[in-house]
């Protein structure tokens, strides 16, 4: 069988750091398409709940209403309920005008300054009918950072300057508009491998080896305070920039260093914008992906797919 | 270079100087006008006198003592409120003011009765002494609803912001050598070379006078006078200013040479000179004038039509009142005009030697500017010398018909009289001058064109809007030129005129802009203090008199170049001086304009000319007048602990001064002697919109002028009272940002206050092709989030008001009832936030007349929300003029236009999604926007990829980075900086470096699609981005079906009648080749005027046939079959007959043809053949 390997992996997932709004972790196993697959996923395919329909009752602060609505649509709302809401567009409750338990939250603002200090109209002011479904909270635990303490400032009003609006939230995708990305930033990276060769090294000076050591503008080498050996401190930490090999060129020394990225490892880093936890973002893109699958898998009453399709159409129904 | 901090919140009461200082000139005019300048016009304007022969009476009228009130409303009423400009605005009226002046009657020299009279509103200057706003701090500008920042410095005219424009003049009292082809064509012997002055009196009029040089010897005086050009013998001239001998003359003019000088540097007379004198006083003589009375009494003679209101005065008072009016009319003194002519004369024949150069007219040396006062000025005495003559006119008329109820006696009868032409159309003329810019004259007043003298102040943002007072404008007559050399970029406007900011195509180097740091003498000093011009000039006179300057008056010496220079004073000969001292004199005057306390003006212009062989006429010129361009430099003669050592310099003295850069070197002068001036800051050249080009330095400079030109077609914050305006378009940025990267000019004039644009992460690669051709790709991720949203403000102003019929309200708001209830309240009005759709009403209007309901309509093809109604509360009752603004949003979409700050200019090909832009792997960053490499090569604007990584420098070390071009060319004082940092890239990059980025500001960038890494390393980094007001939705034009000219049957032209887009000679040409001709019978036959005529075959005519009678179809229609199409019973009219009947297809225009063709009585017949198959 050493001709007709089995292509199949077993791609793997290890977890380096998790934190609410921040996930960092290996994905091993695997090629590019299926990494970049699961960041598209996470950013433009994971539903979350926005607010998508504003109407506005009174409005004389300084924002005109459009201005207000889009402010509106972008505030995060915690959207873990969102997987299991409908679409308003195919919603059966409501005929899809989005307007019911099933696809929609309705939220409340109503703000009026009467004092002469400025009032800041912000995302805390928004009443939801739901509890589930409210603005995100990034106040600290430890009530360290005050100003973000208030959420999202919306706008401001001075004196005599009203606010009274009702906003429906719907679900919907980061493709539709940038306001229901779950995701802040996803990016992934090859893992570099990197290889010293340590008897080229060693012929070089120490003032050498800090200049090549220098040449990286991140910090992926050093000099061992001991031995006075190049070692890597954080190969992760090399961006792919080629620095160090155009110094290894200039010094007449190529080959000191080898770095090639393992093609079959990746190193993502997922930052949410809080309306999904990042590690519920992680596992939302994989359920939509395998649903995205299972609708390219053929229905298994098709006869005929054995015939057009042979042995694919077979593994495809899951032989 | 350094990067500077900057706080981030702007200070709390922001000083707007710098800005108001941009518009300084415009107000100083008009203030000094409406002070003391209509006072001195209205003195030199004559009186009238009108003699009444059965009475034997003679009654003279005259004007005196104008009055300018400040705005009121109700302007008929005593105590009326105030006016304020925002009122103006809104309600689309004029900010004017009551113009009163005295007008006095005196009968035979009795006592003068004064009677004050209303010369209708003049138009008030924003911000001029006579405007409510001067003076209120930025917080009392706000309560007025007017911007923080408001400078002031136009008018408004029917709610419209007009502004005068700054028209090139000529250089006044200063008199030039010329030479031009069409002096040759004025009349027989005249040759190509004059030498023309142009004289301004005190009021600001002008008169110009040329002395042509003849091919016999002699010169002819030319000047204009009611539309002719009358011509004097100046010989004639000489002798009428002054009681002189030929002997005088004689000595004069010849003393220029000598012959110890010739071919010496600086000599420039001839030998022929003495010969021309005596041509000059042979004509003279052979005129038969020997005595100064002669030859008064011949011009009085001459001139005794054209000078009005004269006819009863003796020749000699005719003729001395001709040189008092149209000679030299500069000057006072008869002997100052003779010294300076005398001087022309010389002058001239240098010219004509050939021993001096002729001015360059197109020279900024020679030129001076037109301010709106003096405009004003001068177009107001014209008016009221037209009325006043108007007046006597009536008078005269009224007294030979014998009236009846008219006593010539009674005031109260003459002023009747007087107001047949109601004095306050005078108001009214000088109003609709500043509404049309034109000129209305019927006598010529001496400005170089009489059309397009005020433009409209474009709001669009701050700098269109600014540019508009720093404009300098070469004249209509000039840009009919075919040459090019008027708009030639001449040396001598360094520093005065900016070489950048000029736009490209038909008006390029015809309109200028003033640097930055150029501004224009007034009457006011830098005090704010009127310049007693009389006492300036004779401190300046004393002085010179003490460094040994030899008097023209009494005459001693008879001497001349280049022993002894001639010394005018705003172009009047005081004296001469020796060539030996006059340097030593120009540097004792520069050091007395320095010092405060001298009554030497700090602007005096010391034009020394030195001598030279063959250059331009040597002289000492020293102008104190105004509007004449000055500006700083730093005069390095005084002891640099002198605290002032700030001069200003004008263009004409520029020349030969000799201006160091403050680089520390020499300029490349070596032995030419040391610099005495040196200049202040190297972006002194620039004007205040090229000034933000960061680091133009490092740009080819067309990209500096296409960003001058695109700066100004930003869509930005254009107004922060946005809530009270009622312009007619307003184009709005929704959230503008501050660039990071920035030059010295963004914080001193504010711009933060009116931002432009927004900071895009720029990734410059070929990604997809979709960004060919200056084509780019928007990040629609980053524009969901709102970059680049933007409105426009639309302002239909309706105004009920029928103006013939003033009292009766026949029209007013009213709702229909049914129709449109949704859009419309109950008052006729549309409610504030409501959406409307293109062809739905926003207003209904009933007409009691024919009680009937109107609705306007929604115009275009995009929907628009009721932003804002403001209606006219003065008639409560009757409600008649509405303001509806409307907002119609204008977020990026495919088709609109962006641009860098240097002249990158690209137009968004596609909106891509996030997941789709390549994105870094280290920090997952996607670009905002994607431009291609191929931008670069050719445009070699590397000031943007500076841009590019300085702001990625300074956004990551969270400090804004200074990027004023030239600053590299400052003197580096400590030596730290100068050894530190050679070259700028290596300062942006190390600092890229030291946080971990690539040193050249490139990344390592991931494809989107595919999530593989990019082969090569993409440059990224935030630039700042402007959104120009160009966008799709305004221009594109879709047709299918639609409107046809009634008489070709084609579509129409134009986007707005819902036309076609023409489908041209060339564009038929590609389809011949082709070979598509399916296509080309589609577009130029069906989908233009498509026709199936009847053609007679037995005539060939296609005119001649005529429908006949429809014949009964009922039977048809009983049995059932509809009423299919009825073979139409066409006959020929000529054969009488229906037989040969055919019809044939073929454009309309060509049965058009035919007929025109029958018109001139040509017959156009057609062949009809059948061929099969063809």
């Amino acid at each position: 069988m050493d001709g007709i390997a089995s292509y199949q992996r077993f791609p793997t997932v290890k977890i380096r750091e998790l934190k609410d709004d921040y996930a960092k972790f290996e994905l091993r196993n695997t090629d590019a398409s299926i990494a970049n697959a699961l960041r598209r996923v996470m950013i433009s395919e994971v539903p979350t709940v926005a607010i998508d329909l504003v109407e506005i009752e009174i409005n004389s602060t300084v924002l005109n209403d459009e201005f207000l609505a889009h402010r509106l649509g972008l505030v995060p709302l915690t959207s873990e309920r969102a997987m299991s809401m409908r679409f308003s567009r195919d919603c059966d409750a409501c005929d899809g005008d989005g307007q019911c338990e099933f696809c929609s939250v309705e939220f409340h603002l109503r703000a009026k300054c009467i004092g002469d200090q400025t009032l800041d109209v912000t995302s805390k002011d928004l009443y939801s009918s739901d509890h589930t479904v409210v603005p995100v909270d990034f106040s600290d635990a430890s009530g360290y950072e005050n100003s973000e303490q208030r959420g999202i400032i919306i706008v401001k009003l001075r004196r005599g300057q009203e606010l009274k609006l009702r906003a429906i939230a719907r679900k919907g995708i980061g493709k539709d508009h940038a306001k229901w990305s779950p995701a802040a930033t996803v990016t992934f990276m090859y893992e570099p491998a990197i290889h010293i060769n340590q008897e080229m090294m060693e012929s070089l000076t120490l003032d050498e080896k800090q200049s090549f050591v220098d040449s990286s503008p991140t910090k992926v080498f050093e000099i061992d305070d001991e031995t006075h050996q190049v070692k890597i401190v954080d190969s992760e930490a090399y961006a792919y920039d080629e620095e160090v090999l155009k110094k290894a060129e200039a010094m007449g020394k190529p080959g000191l260093v080898e770095i090639y990225a393992k093609e079959d490892s990746f190193i993502f880093t997922v930052e949410s914008t809080g309306a999904v936890k990042a590690s519920q973002l992680v596992l939302n893109a994989i359920d939509i992906l395998k649903q995205k699958l299972d609708a390219v898998r053929l229905s298994e009453d098709t006869v005929e797919a054995d015939d057009q399709f042979g042995e694919l159409g077979a593994h495809m129904r899951g032989g | 270079m350094s990067s500077k901090k900057v706080p981030p919140h702007r200070t709390a009461n922001p000083d707007f100087s710098a800005l108001k200082e941009m518009v300084h000139h415009h107000i100083q005019s008009f203030d000094y006008m409406i002070d003391f300048g209509l006072e001195t016009m209205v003195k030199k304007i004559k009186p009238i006198e009108v003699f009444e022969p059965v009475l034997n009476k003679k009654l003279r009228i005259w004007l005196g003592s104008p009055e300018v009130y400040a705005p009121q409303k109700d302007s008929g009423k005593t105590n009326a409120a105030t006016l304020y400009p925002f009122e103006c605005r809104q309600a689309r009226f004029s900010y004017d003011g009551k113009l009163m002046m005295d007008v006095f009657f005196q009968y035979d020299g009795g006592t003068a009765i004064r009677e004050k009279t209303h010369f209708g509103q003049l138009p008030i200057m924003l911000m001029s002494n006579k405007c409510t706003l001067r003076n209120a701090d930025p917080k009392k500008l706000v309560s007025l609803k007017e911007e923080a920042s408001e400078a002031g410095g136009y008018f408004i005219l029917n709610g419209l912001e007009r502004v005068v424009r700054l028209l090139i003049l000529q250089k006044r009292n200063y008199p030039m050598s010329m030479v031009r082809s069409s002096f040759r064509d004025r009349r027989e012997g005249h040759t190509d070379k004059a030498v023309v002055i142009r004289c301004v009196r005190e009021d600001q009029s002008a008169v110009t006078v040329k002395l042509y040089y003849l091919s016999n010897g002699s010169a002819r005086l030319g000047f204009w006078a009611l539309g002719k050009e009358y011509m004097l013998p100046v010989g004639l001239v000489l002798k009428a200013l002054a009681d002189t001998t030929d002997q005088e003359i004689y000595v004069s003019l010849t003393c220029c040479y000598n012959e110890k000088y010739e071919r010496v540097k600086g000599s420039v007379g001839t030998q022929l000179v003495g010969e021309r004198v005596k041509i000059i006083l042979d004509e003279v003589r052979d005129l038969s004038l020997i005595t100064h009375k002669q030859c008064l009494q011949h011009i009085g003679k001459h001139f005794k039509q054209i000078m009005r209101g004269m006819d009863n005065e003796s020749h000699s008072v005719v003729g001395d009142a001709v040189l008092r009016d149209y000679i030299l009319v500069h000057l006072d003194d008869n002997r100052d005009k003779f010294n300076l002519l005398i001087f022309m004369l010389q002058k001239l024949f240098s010219l004509v030697d050939q021993t001096s150069v002729p001015d360059n007219p197109d020279a900024l040396q020679n030129q001076e500017v037109l301010l709106p006062g003096h405009l004003i000025t001068i177009y107001l005495k014209e008016k009221l010398e037209e009325w006043l003559l108007k007046a006597a006119k009536e008078l005269r008329d009224v007294i030979n018909s014998d009236k009846k109820n008219f006593e010539f006696m009674k005031i109260h009868d003459v002023k009747k009289i007087l107001q047949r032409s109601s004095s306050k159309l005078i108001g009214t003329a000088i109003d609709s001058m500043l509404k049309t810019g034109r000129l209305v004259t019927r006598i010529s007043i001496d400005l170089p064109q009489n059309a397009g003298m005020t433009v409209q102040a474009d709001r669009l943002n701050l700098l269109r809007f600014l540019s508009h007072f720093r404009a300098v404008h070469r004249g209509a007559s000039v840009a009919g030129l075919r040459t090019t050399s008027v708009r030639k970029l001449l040396p001598e406007s360094w520093g005065f005129i900016c070489p950048v900011h000029t736009p490209d195509g038909e008006p390029c180097g015809l309109l200028n802009h003033m640097t930055s740091c150029c501004r224009i003498t007034s009457f006011y000093d830098s005090g704010g203090n009127l310049k007693d011009f009389f006492k300036m000039r004779k401190s300046i006179l004393t002085i010179l008199i003490g460094v040994g300057m030899i008097p023209s008056w009494p005459r001693l010496v008879k001497s001349a170049l280049p022993e002894v220079f001639s010394v005018l004073l705003d172009g009047c000969v005081v004296g001469t001086i020796s060539s030996n001292i006059v340097e030593k004199a120009v540097t004792h005057l520069r050091r007395l304009k320095l010092s405060a306390n001298s009554m030497i003006p700090d602007d005096l212009e010391v034009g020394y000319v030195p001598l030279s062989i063959g250059g331009t006429y040597p002289g000492l010129y020293l102008f104190t007048c105004p509007s004449r361009f000055v500006r700083p430099t730093k005069n390095l003669l005084p002891p640099s602990t002198e605290s002032n050592n700030i001069e200003l310099i004008g263009p004409f003295e520029q020349v030969y001064m000799e201006i160091q850069c403050p680089d520390g070197g020499d300029g490349g002068r070596k032995d030419l002697g040391p610099a005495t001036h040196e200049e202040i800051h190297p972006t002194g050249i620039l004007s205040m919109v090229a000034n933000l080009t960061p680091w133009s330095d490092h740009n080819q400079s067309p990209r500096n002028m296409y960003q001058c030109q695109m700066g100004k077609q930003t869509m930005g914050f254009a107004s922060q009272a946005l809530n009270c305006r009622a312009d007619q378009k307003l184009y709005h940025l929704q959230t503008p940002q501050t660039p990071l990267v920035r030059t010295g000019t963004y914080e001193k004039y504010g711009i933060d206050e009116f931002p432009l644009g927004t900071n895009a992460i720029v990734a410059v690669l070929a990604y997809s092709g979709y960004d060919m051709e200056d084509a780019m790709v928007l990040n629609k991720s980053s524009v969901d989030r709102g970059m680049c949203h933007g409105h426009i403000y639309q302002t239909e102003s309706i105004d009920l008001a029928d103006k013939r019929k003033a009292d009766r309200k026949t029209q007013m708001f009213k709702r229909d009832g049914k129709s449109s209830k949704s859009l419309i309240d109950s008052d006729g009005l549309p409610h504030v936030g409501q959406t409307i759709r293109p062809d739905e009403p926003y207003c209904n209007i009933y007409d009691a007349d024919t009680s009937r309901t109107r609705s306007q309509k929604l115009k275009g093809t995009e929907p628009a929300i009721v932003d804002y109604v403001a209606v006219d509360v003065k008639n409560k009752k009757h409600l008649q003029k509405v303001n509806i603004r409307f907002r119609r949003q204008r977020n990026p979409v495919i088709g609109d236009k962006f641009s860098s700050r240097h002249g990158q200019k690209g137009v968004c090909s596609q909106l891509w999604q996030d997941v789709d832009m390549p994105f870094s792997g280290v920090t997952g960053m996607r670009p905002d926007l994607i431009i291609n490499p191929h931008a670069f090569p050719s445009r070699m604007t590397i000031a943007m990829l500076l841009e590019s990584m300085a702001a990625k420098g300074g956004c990551l070390h969270g400090k804004f980075v200074d990027a004023t071009p030239f600053s590299g060319s400052l003197k580096k004082t400590d030596e730290k900086k100068a050894s530190e940092s050679d070259t700028l890239v290596d300062e942006l990059g190390s600092k890229l470096t030291a946080l971990g980025f690539n040193y050249h500001g490139v990344e390592v960038l991931y494809s989107g699609v595919y999530g593989t890494e990019l082969t090569c390393e993409i440059f990224i980094g935030p630039v700042y981005y402007q959104r120009l007001r160009h966008m799709v939705s305004d221009k594109y034009q879709v047709r299918s079906r639609g409107r046809v000219d009634p008489l070709t049957r084609q579509p129409v032209q134009g986007r707005k009648l819902g036309g076609g887009i023409r489908f041209g000679e060339m564009e038929r040409d590609s389809l011949l080749a082709h070979g598509a001709a399916y296509l080309l019978h589609d577009r130029l036959h069906l989908s233009s005027d498509h026709h199936i005529a009847d053609v007679c075959s037995i005539c060939g005519s296609i005119l001649t046939t005529s429908v006949a009678q429809p014949q009964k179809r009922i039977v048809r229609e009983i049995a059932g079959i509809p009423p299919g199409r009825d073979p139409k019973k066409v006959a020929c009219v000529a054969c009488k007959t229906s037989k040969g009947m055919e019809t044939v297809a073929m454009p309309y225009v060509f049965r058009y043809l035919a007929a025109e063709l029958a018109s001139m009585n040509i017959k156009l017949t057609l062949q009809l053949k059948n061929e099969a198959g063809a």
